[in-house]
């Protein structure tokens, strides 16, 4: 356990520098885009040049790359995360505003894409070749090629405008005052839809994978031979040494539980952080963007980390170096 | 698939239609909740901190101010009992240079936190904006020496010299007792501001809906009807077109014209279309371009008045109105298209083709073997830019190549990103380079002209020497129109004003330096049981939200 633990602090501080490089070329990137967040002051009959002037002084634009970047920076590790140029809001308190809204999509999505995909996955490697198998891949072609800004409108259109199923985007119908749990799934239903149907073909395909590499194993002929039960062999033998691989991408899908879906979240109007970002992105708006790309970063970073320890805890030919 | 055993239970609509069936048809209803589509969401809502137009639409239910203006342009006294002028000796000219102007404010009136509204509210408003580094404007605001509050419902403005656009200035008002906050911005008013209108806000969940509420201590009796007006926040328009119909929302914000056609037949539904302020123009660039222009260097071919003559007479602009943008606009005439400055009598000359041909002959550009014109070995091809994307911009494109190739000038696309082409900065933005023949992009003039007039003085053109500030983007350069613009500022007589205005856009004009495509409709929609809303020219479709109400 103790090598376990220095693996993971080595990593930590290796990542720190990689964060610092993420951070540097994400503020550069942002300010490499023209227009910036007064750009559509200019257009603002109400706004003199010379407020434009006062404004970019105000929030500290007139200085150059590395000064602004420095005091961002400076303000961050004071625990001042900044505050956004559109709405003067600070910026913990916006991504604190939208997390939970985007863990309820996520995370519904998640637990979806696992309970669909783990049986499917599993149902489609022992029956290969069959109509079911080929069925299956070809599905999970199609929903892996479909692109979710298309099928999110489609489901819209379908579901939303022509049967009038389901509400067409929001999270909650206009004017709701207390929390309702059949109004909140009646609007997470589509979006979830659009997300899971990706992320399930894209669990199945790994899992069918690995479970077909696994079967043809002879430790698997040794089981059966012992006299176990098929059922036993698939789920107990089979299934626990595929999984490691599918452990692994369903971790590193971590951190979009957090960071959430940017063109779903926009398409069907969720207030998550997905739009809260294309809202950022739009406005020009650097602290806000910033911010949620520190939390981003770190999270891949985490993630990354915590999907090798799994694989090793998994698989204990992995060691830790 | 097990997700979709929740779609047996059907929707319900959310609001209340108010109202049984024996009170239908009689008159306005009290009580309800209307539920109306934003697809840009406010950051903020204090005046004077917001820029957006959408802040606007949701602040002015709960931001009230001095005065307001009408369709017209003219101006109406909002909490003031009346609107000071020369004539009822609200402004009095001083003898060093400056003006004394005086409000007297409606009596008993209440701000939604129950303090009263009084003087010392209105000079209070002025400090801020003085003081806050981070207000929109402190235009006006800081040609105020002193503010004088004599009585709690009288207040006097030493303005330290003339400033036209007075009237302009306190249309939102800041209570006193925001004084304690040490940084109004970032405080919890930006998002739920105190004010003395119809409605309060109630709740702002980001991203999702803002929530207002009928205010209790509104000085109007029986105002507002509805009980509240939820703001909910769409992705876009398709989105809120989408809702509208299915009746999701009550009501939509800011349609484009081509959107119309798909709502107009739907009885159920019902469009608002009124005249905007906004003018698309194509705006030809005097100068050489380059990187950056010298204003100096005439431009080799639209350097010629004959050319930018033809080019006008070659645009075919209500063909672009009536199949473009399905009639809902006005063929341009000016970039002050509304208002009591908007000039009488002033238009471009009409589509005539033909005429355009025997202008460029007459000239001396002569037509090539490849159709297209020359003169003293420089060929009559142009290049235009616009915002890319922009469907209906796009469209009218392919037409002037089409249209201008038949009078033998050479028409070439180069689009940009909005951000790009429109970002006002000048480091990126062509049009402040200079960098262009032709720009198509529209612009809207606020209810006092005198910044966008600005646009076409000498001034106002963007160079290396003046740090790239201004927008006169064509390059026009007139003596006798910068005197004009600036003896307009210099005065507060408006039918002085308006008559000098009307002499700089006469020779802006007579140079045919822009061409004035249309002045475009604010439009919105509504389901037709929605009673009271009617748009307007200067202020955003909830202008008037207090007499909305939902009938039958």
């Amino acid at each position: 356990m103790h090598r376990v633990t220095s693996y993971v602090l080595r990593r930590l501080v290796g990542a720190v520098p990689l964060l610092l490089g993420i951070s540097v070329i994400s503020f550069a990137i942002l300010k490499a885009v023209p227009g910036g967040p007064l750009a559509a002051y200019e257009a603002n009959p109400n706004i003199t040049p010379e407020d434009i002037v006062r404004l970019e002084r105000a929030f500290g634009l007139d200085q150059p790359f590395h000064v602004q970047y420095l005091t961002w920076f400076g303000r961050l590790l004071g625990g001042d995360w900044g505050h956004s140029y559109a709405s003067s809001q600070p910026v913990l308190a916006m991504i604190g505003e939208r997390l939970p809204n985007t863990l309820t999509l996520m995370g519904t999505v998640y637990v979806v894409t696992l309970l669909i995909a783990i049986p499917i996955g599993v149902a489609t490697a022992t029956r290969q070749y069959s109509r079911f198998d080929h069925l299956v891949t070809g599905g999970t072609f199609l929903a892996y090629s479909m692109p979710p800004f298309w099928l999110g409108l489609l489901l819209i259109i379908l579901f939303g405008l022509q049967l009038r199923w389901l509400p067409l985007g929001g999270m909650t119908v206009p004017g709701a005052t207390s929390f309702d749990l059949v109004d909140r799934l009646r609007h997470l239903v589509l979006p979830v839809t659009t997300l899971a149907l990706f992320g399930t073909a894209h669990y199945v395909r790994y899992l069918r994978a690995s479970m077909l590499e696994t079967i043809g194993q002879d430790y698997l002929r040794t089981a059966r031979a012992k006299g176990l039960g098929e059922r036993i062999v698939i789920l107990r033998h089979a299934l626990r040494n595929a999984s490691i691989p599918l452990v692994t991408v369903a971790a590193l899908d971590l951190p979009e539980l957090f960071v959430g879906a940017l063109v779903t979240e926009q398409i069907f109007g969720w207030p998550g952080m997905g739009r809260l970002f294309w809202d950022a992105a739009t406005r020009a708006d650097y602290p806000v963007l910033m911010g949620i790309l520190v939390v981003s970063a770190t999270l891949v970073v985490l993630a990354n980390l915590a999907a090798d320890v799994l694989y090793a805890y998994l698989d204990p030919r992995i060691r830790f170096a | 698939m097990a997700m979709f055993i929740f779609c047996a239970c059907a929707p319900t609509a959310t609001h209340t239609a108010p109202g049984g069936a024996a009170i239908a048809n009689s008159g306005p209803v009290r009580g309800g909740t209307l539920v109306f589509s934003l697809w840009q969401e406010p950051a903020g809502l204090l005046p004077n901190f917001a820029s957006q137009t959408v802040a606007g639409i949701v602040a002015s239910l709960v931001v009230e101010g001095l005065t307001g203006t009408n369709s017209d342009g003219s101006y109406y006294p909002v909490l003031a009992t009346q609107v000071p002028t020369l004539a009822n000796g609200g402004v009095r000219l001083l003898a060093g240079g400056g003006m004394d102007v005086s409000y007297e404010l409606i009596p008993n009136v209440r701000w939604s936190d129950g303090s009263a509204f009084t003087s010392a509210d209105v000079k209070f408003t002025w400090e801020t904006y003085l003081k806050d580094p981070k207000v929109i404007t402190k235009d006006g605001y800081s040609a105020i020496e002193q503010i004088d509050t004599p009585t709690p419902t009288s207040v006097v403005l030493h303005y330290k010299q003339i400033y036209g656009p007075y009237l302009t200035r306190f249309t939102g008002l800041l209570p006193k007792s925001l004084e304690k906050e040490a940084d109004l911005s970032r405080s919890e008013y930006n998002r739920k501001p105190i004010g003395t209108g119809p409605f309060r806000i109630t709740e702002f969940v980001a991203g999702d809906h803002i929530t207002a509420e009928r205010n209790p201590t509104y000085r109007v009796p029986d105002r507002p009807y509805l009980d509240r007006i939820i703001f909910r926040s769409v992705p876009s328009r398709e989105a809120a077109i989408a809702q509208l119909k299915a009746g999701e929302v009550d009501g939509m914000w800011n349609l484009l014209e081509a959107q119309v056609p798909e709502i107009a037949p739907d009885p159920k539904l019902r469009v608002i279309a009124t005249a905007g302020a906004t003018v698309e123009r194509i705006e030809l660039n005097l100068a050489k371009p380059a990187d950056p222009a010298d204003p100096a260097v005439r431009h080799p071919v639209l350097g010629d008045r004959a050319v930018r003559r033809a080019l006008n007479l070659a645009t075919p602009k209500q063909q672009i109105i009536d199949k473009l943008l399905f009639g809902k606009a006005q063929i341009g005439t000016s970039p002050v298209s509304q208002g009591w400055a908007s000039p009488k009598g002033l238009a471009q000359e009409p589509y005539d083709p033909n005429l355009a041909n025997k202008v460029l002959d007459e000239a001396g550009w002569v037509k090539g073997a490849d159709g297209v014109r020359a003169k003293g070995g420089v060929r009559a091809a142009l290049t235009i830019m616009t915002t890319s994307g922009d469907k209906v911009r796009e469209q009218t494109e392919q037409v002037l190549i089409d249209e201008w190739k038949r009078v033998g000038i050479e028409l070439s696309i180069r689009n940009l990103p909005s951000d790009v082409l429109l970002s006002g900065t000048f480091a990126n933005d062509p049009r402040k380079r200079g960098n262009f023949d032709l720009v198509m992009y529209a612009s809207t003039p606020g209810i006092d002209p005198q910044t966008t007039m600005l646009r076409y003085t000498t001034a106002g053109i963007p160079t290396t020497a003046n740090g790239g500030a201004g927008q006169n983007f064509t390059r026009f350069a007139n003596a006798e129109a910068d005197a004009a613009i600036a003896g307009a500022s210099a005065t507060v007589d408006q039918p002085k004003r308006a008559e000098l205005y009307a002499r700089a856009l006469k020779l802006l004009n007579d140079e045919i330096a822009i061409i004035w495509l249309y002045d475009r409709q604010t439009i919105d929609a509504f389901r037709a049981t929605v009673r009271g809303p009617t748009g307007s020219v200067w202020l955003g479709i909830t202008f008037n939200a207090q007499d909305w109400w939902i009938g039958r």
